[in-house]
């Protein structure tokens, strides 16, 4: 359906997306993950073809669309990362622009306007004001004025940023809602990894302005198919510890958080014992040592060095 | 699509009351107070400035008068003296100047009160009097002695000013100017045989701003039409703000992604600009007819001056609106609010009319959106046609399509990156 052909914006000298190439096919939801800075915002941008690229190019169904963008953007939704809504105006009366923006009117425009507000749960707020809302429901009107044209594809730019976890919760049902009931296609980015485990079925990972991997979930953990992850936990992690830790020949990455140490290691080595005797002759006081099934922020680290909320 | 532009922005607005307040109720409230600060009575359309003027006679016009055709029997044949009797009354000097002083036209603003020379030192101690003028004793015998005999050099007055009340006393100086004129004019005429009875005073000019050939236009008048001109300036600003933080918060976008070609949306700033611009304008204007009794004597060249004034706001919105675009800023906007509204204002002539300071000046004011509206106003409102602010029309549409092409440059070709 889509498909990025070495996709590149340059920004004076500096990269902010380099050679991208990437695909998704109808009815997926793809994931693209990255740290703040990555290059994400941009590479959507280009893609929706409101930013022209230094280099490359986006195609849709085999056409570039950066010549001639407007058979894509019918069928393509929006969802910016900022609100970008009218806040002096009711939920009611944004749906009603946009719709009418999108060229709707009469009964199917009160039409798409009721089935969208009850899509998102918005319907016995229809007539409040937006800047009288919660940060959650703003984000989910933010996505409703996105699906007022029946779009066959969603692009959502971190869609849940600084909402609470219900709010969150209700966007990542209704996203995985609408890709189930529709087979709506999603390009969803965000650095929160957990959103990405559960909605995407592929996933691209970006770091500044590269795109460092790419394959569906198991394939991306299958990256760290040679090491494992182990979780250290004390009452308060030492410096002379972590030393010990770094020094040590079968630990190949050492992680600092405030009371717990993440260590990547060859899979077949035991080190338990090894790391119990280096928490003894540090003064450490243990309080657990496990294994822990990797995650994408495990390969993130992995890939990168660092966490990706860094 | 643009109406559903133009639309949201009305709704904007009126969601937004205190930024309603500031377009409407302050362009009012300031024309109270600087038409009440100058003295203006709104009802009766008087003049912003009040002067008193003292004469003190120290002598007796008529007896003069009577005197000087008895000594004129002896000196010319009785047909001469029979046909200057007959025209004396356009002659008498004193006479001529309180015609002048206390004629309909200034009463609304000069008063005249008359002394004896005995009051002489009561008059300078009352600092109410902006100027004592004295007529010297057989000053109008000498005068058409000067005339109608050229036996002697025309007499003067004696003006004392009250060095308090500067403008004030340069408009009586204009006065007297002018009076001295037309006894110098009368004296070469009689000096060259021509007919003293086509001698007539003409209207007086003064250097205020409500005085005029046609009809007077009040202080109230003045600062409407000034405040109007000047507040409706900030709507271009409110307008470009907006549009900067459609940008800001990726509405723009989402407009383009809805295949709205970007003309459309420049379209829309720009029809949204000049309607609420016209719509300000008319609210302002309708308010001052209501209240203070304000009106235009041609309708239809008013509505053609606030439409074109209007476009050059829509112009100023759309150029505004594109440079914050560009520059990703909303800092021109903020400098255009700050400071260049208020200078184009000054320049304007909306706080005063300093273009009546030298010709130069009232060139580059009419250079300026608002004081091309202004002057095309006050053209409208003294009574002229269509056919004199030619000028300031053409000029408050080049200015719009000037700033309409500068903006077209500006903006942007897609979307804005993120």
């Amino acid at each position: 359906m889509i498909e990025l052909v070495d996709l590149t914006k340059k920004f004076k000298q500096m990269y902010a997306v380099k050679n991208l190439n990437m695909f998704i096919e109808r009815g997926e939801i793809v994931g693209l993950l990255g740290p703040n800075g990555a290059g994400k915002s941009t590479a959507i941008s280009m893609l929706s073809s409101l930013v022209e690229p230094t280099g490359g190019d986006v195609r849709f169904d085999n056409k570039s669309i950066l010549k001639n963008p407007a058979a894509f953007r019918k069928i393509v939704g929006m969802v910016p990362q900022n609100i970008a809504l009218y806040t002096d105006l009711t939920a009611e009366e944004n749906l009603l622009f946009f719709g009418r923006i999108y060229r709707l009117g009469g009964k199917e425009l009160n039409r798409k306007v009721d089935e969208v507000l009850e899509q998102i749960g918005l319907t016995d707020r229809r007539k409040d004001v937006v800047k009288n809302f919660s940060g959650g429901m703003q984000r989910r009107l933010n996505i409703g004025v996105a699906m007022l044209h029946d779009p066959e594809m969603l692009i959502m730019d971190e869609p849940t940023v600084g909402i609470d976890p219900q709010s969150r919760n209700y966007i990542l049902e209704t996203v995985k809602r609408l890709n189930e009931e529709r087979g709506m296609t999603v390009l969803y980015t965000s650095h929160y990894m957990e959103e990405v485990e559960f909605l995407c079925d592929r996933i691209y990972i970006m770091d500044k302005g590269n795109l460092i991997a790419s394959g569906t979930k198991d394939e991306i953990k299958q990256i760290l198919s040679s090491e494992k992850t182990i979780l250290i936990r004390a009452d308060r992690i030492n410096g002379k510890f972590v030393e010990a830790l770094e020094q040590h020949s079968l630990i190949n990455r050492v992680t600092i958080g405030e009371k717990e140490v993440t260590i990547l290691v060859p899979r077949e080595a035991n080190v338990f014992s090894e790391i119990i005797k280096l928490a003894e002759s540090t003064g450490l006081e243990l309080l657990s040592v496990d294994n822990k099934t990797p995650t994408l922020e495990d390969v993130f680290l992995h890939l990168t060095g660092r966490a990706l909320r860094d | 699509m643009i109406w559903q532009i133009i639309k949201k922005q009305g709704l904007l607005f009126w969601r937004n009351p205190q930024q309603l307040l500031l377009f409407l109720a302050l362009p009012i409230i300031l024309i109270a107070i600087l038409g009440a600060a100058l003295g203006s009575d709104f009802q009766n359309e008087s003049s912003p400035i009040k002067m008193k003027v003292a004469l003190l006679e120290h002598g007796e016009e008529q007896k003069e008068i009577e005197q000087f055709l008895a000594d004129l029997h002896e000196k010319l044949p009785t047909e001469a003296v029979v046909a200057i009797e007959n025209t004396i009354d356009t002659m008498a000097p004193i006479r001529s100047l309180r015609s002048v002083l206390e004629s309909e036209e200034v009463s609304n603003f000069l008063e005249v009160n008359h002394f004896g020379s005995s009051e002489k030192e009561e008059i300078k101690d009352d600092d109410s009097y902006t100027a004592i003028i004295e007529v010297p004793e057989s000053f109008s015998y000498d005068v058409l002695e000067s005339i109608v005999l050229e036996k002697t050099e025309p007499p003067t007055l004696l003006v004392t000013y009250n060095e308090e009340q500067q403008v004030r006393t340069s408009i009586i100086s204009n006065f007297l100017t002018q009076f001295q004129e037309q006894l110098t004019k009368g004296s070469f005429l009689g000096k060259n045989g021509i007919d003293l009875y086509t001698i007539e005073i003409q209207p007086i000019k003064g250097q205020v701003i409500s005085i005029n050939e046609k009809n007077p236009v009040s202080a109230s008048s003045y600062y409407t039409i000034g405040m109007t001109v000047m507040n409706v300036l900030f709507l271009a600003g409110a307008i470009a703000y907006y549009a900067f933080h459609e940008k800001e918060l990726n509405v723009f976008n989402r407009i383009i992604l809805a295949n709205v070609s970007r003309w459309v949306y420049f379209m829309g700033i720009l029809t949204a600009g000049t309607i609420f611009a016209f719509i300000q304008t008319m609210i302002i204007f309708t308010f001052s007819w209501l209240v203070y009794g304000i009106s235009f004597p041609n309708i239809v060249d008013f509505l053609i001056v606030t439409f074109s004034f209007s476009l050059s706001v829509g112009g100023l919105a759309v150029l505004l609106s594109a440079l914050s675009y560009r520059l990703n800023s909303e800092t021109i906007t903020n400098f255009f609010m700050n400071i260049i509204a208020t200078l184009l204002a000054v320049l304007g002539g909306s706080f005063y009319p300093i273009g009546d300071f030298s010709p130069l000046i009232q060139t580059i004011g009419n250079m300026t959106p608002n004081g091309a509206g202004l002057t095309a106003y006050l053209t409208l409102l003294r009574g002229d046609g269509i056919a004199g602010i030619t000028d300031n029309l053409m000029f408050l549409v080049m200015f719009s399509l000037l700033t309409v092409i500068v903006a077209a440059i500006c903006f942007p070709k897609r979307g804005v990156a993120a």
